[in-house]
């Protein structure tokens, strides 16, 4: 395991410096709407909080992390400090995976096909779109989060925004709860499947993975069971599930990658006892899980494939 | 020797964590902890009990493991919040270490 200090440390300058953990430039990161038709005006504002975009980062640096845990590297703090920050300047470009970058992509364009399925007046704005600051929060960098969160959520209230759709648990969590209370600046939130009106007859059978923002903190799984219902979907709910949702593991990887594999293992086995197709709805647990099954897949583009084909 | 701070529950509350006191030490938490470490969360509850500062401090990296998940706050039969406790005591500690710069 790895001196949390030291990697919250580097996460905290990078976003103080260029506003995301990995001290990447904005556009680097977030390029997917470039060939997309999206609307410059609209009632709801969508703000990806760049998560999915983020997920080819987050990969590369904890696979590198990976390989040192545990060694005699990771043993001296001053060495520990060196591997990391090195990683998130200068090497990181050359592992990002194409994968995930298109899994990413995917993702956020069939979320765009959905919400102009059901007719919603959303709007996306590049430099609206920010990067929460959520991990700093969970680490216990209240200081370095509130900072952040405060440029973010005044840039948001001083172009009028007032309604904000979000794509991942995470960033929902931060502008729907942690914004209000930290920085006193409130938006009407909601994730993009609680917007969608979508109906059908698939006769088809899948088993949900609540992400643990949605299924405790937000107490929103009722809101995709009911979706996939209206569609015709039959869901297999095993016993942690919703309010009591199991971790994928993923937010131990910043810290420890053979944590985060230990707990992955345990979640995907009470998965696969169902041997049905396992939906996620956050970056965090997909690119987590997808490492011990093939058979899962992200709500959205399952939506997405639903409705277009 | 072990120093025992009787305050230490009232340093966190500036760190968002007070309802350490209201635990009565089931172990509930740390049966259904996703981490399956003997006895966490449990024992970071008990350590602000009796004031064991110097005993958190000495576990500190054990601490950052917390998934901050909030299985065991939804479980907790007495509502002592433990998922919150863990993460004002994370939050204490990296303001200690940021101050002393002992790492």
């Amino acid at each position: 395991m790895f001196n949390p200090k030291d990697i919250i440390d580097i996460l905290a300058e990078n976003v103080k410096k260029t506003k995301n953990p990995f001290g990447v430039n904005k556009q680097k990161i977030n390029s997917w709407y470039v060939n997309e038709d999206l609307p410059d005006k609209g009632e709801y504002l969508l703000f990806t909080g760049l998560m999915y975009q983020m997920i080819p980062y987050i990969e590369a640096v904890t696979s590198q992390l990976g390989k040192i845990e545990d060694s005699k590297f990771s043993k001296y703090s001053s060495l520990g400090r060196f591997v990391p920050r090195s990683l998130t300047n200068i090497s990181l470009n050359a592992l990002i995976s194409k994968n995930n970058v298109d899994f990413s992509n995917e993702v956020l364009k069939s979320i765009i096909t959905l919400l102009k399925n059901s007719n919603i007046d959303f709007l996306y704005s590049p430099d609206l779109d920010q990067y929460s600051g959520i991990l700093l929060y969970d680490l216990g960098d209240e200081k370095y989060f509130k900072a952040h969160a405060r440029t973010v959520a005044n840039t948001l209230y001083q172009h009028n925004i007032s309604k904000i759709i979000t794509v991942d648990p995470h960033t929902t969590y931060a502008l729907k709860v942690l914004y209000p209370k930290y920085i006193g600046i409130n938006f009407e939130v909601y994730t993009y499947f609680e917007l969608l009106n979508l109906t059908g007859d698939l006769e088809k059978e899948v088993v949900l993975h609540d992400p643990c923002f949605y299924g405790r903190y937000l107490e929103l799984s009722h809101v995709p069971r009911n979706l996939l219902k209206n569609m015709g979907v039959e869901i297999k709910d095993i016993l942690r599930n919703g309010k009591f949702t199991h971790c994928c593991g993923g937010p131990a990887e910043s810290l420890s990658p053979k944590l985060a594999s230990k707990i992955r293992e345990n979640r995907v086995k009470q998965l696969k006892e169902t041997n049905k197709l396992i939906l996620t709805m956050c970056p965090i647990c997909y690119t987590n899980l997808r490492k011990s099954t093939s058979n899962i897949m992200d709500l959205a583009i399952f939506l997405k494939d639903c409705v277009t084909t | 020797m072990r120093i025992i701070n009787p305050n230490l529950e009232n340093k966190l509350k500036k760190f968002g964590s007070d309802t350490a006191h209201i635990c009565f030490n089931c172990g509930t938490c740390a049966a259904i902890c996703p981490l399956f470490e003997t006895s966490f969360p449990r024992k970071f509850m008990r350590y602000i009990q009796i004031g064991a500062e110097d005993k958190i401090m000495d576990e500190k990296l054990e601490l950052f493991k917390c998934l901050h998940c909030g299985l065991c706050t939804s479980s907790c039969p007495k509502g002592a919040d433990p998922g919150e406790v863990m993460l004002g005591l994370k939050r204490f500690v990296l303001d200690k270490l940021r101050r002393n710069q002992d790492v």
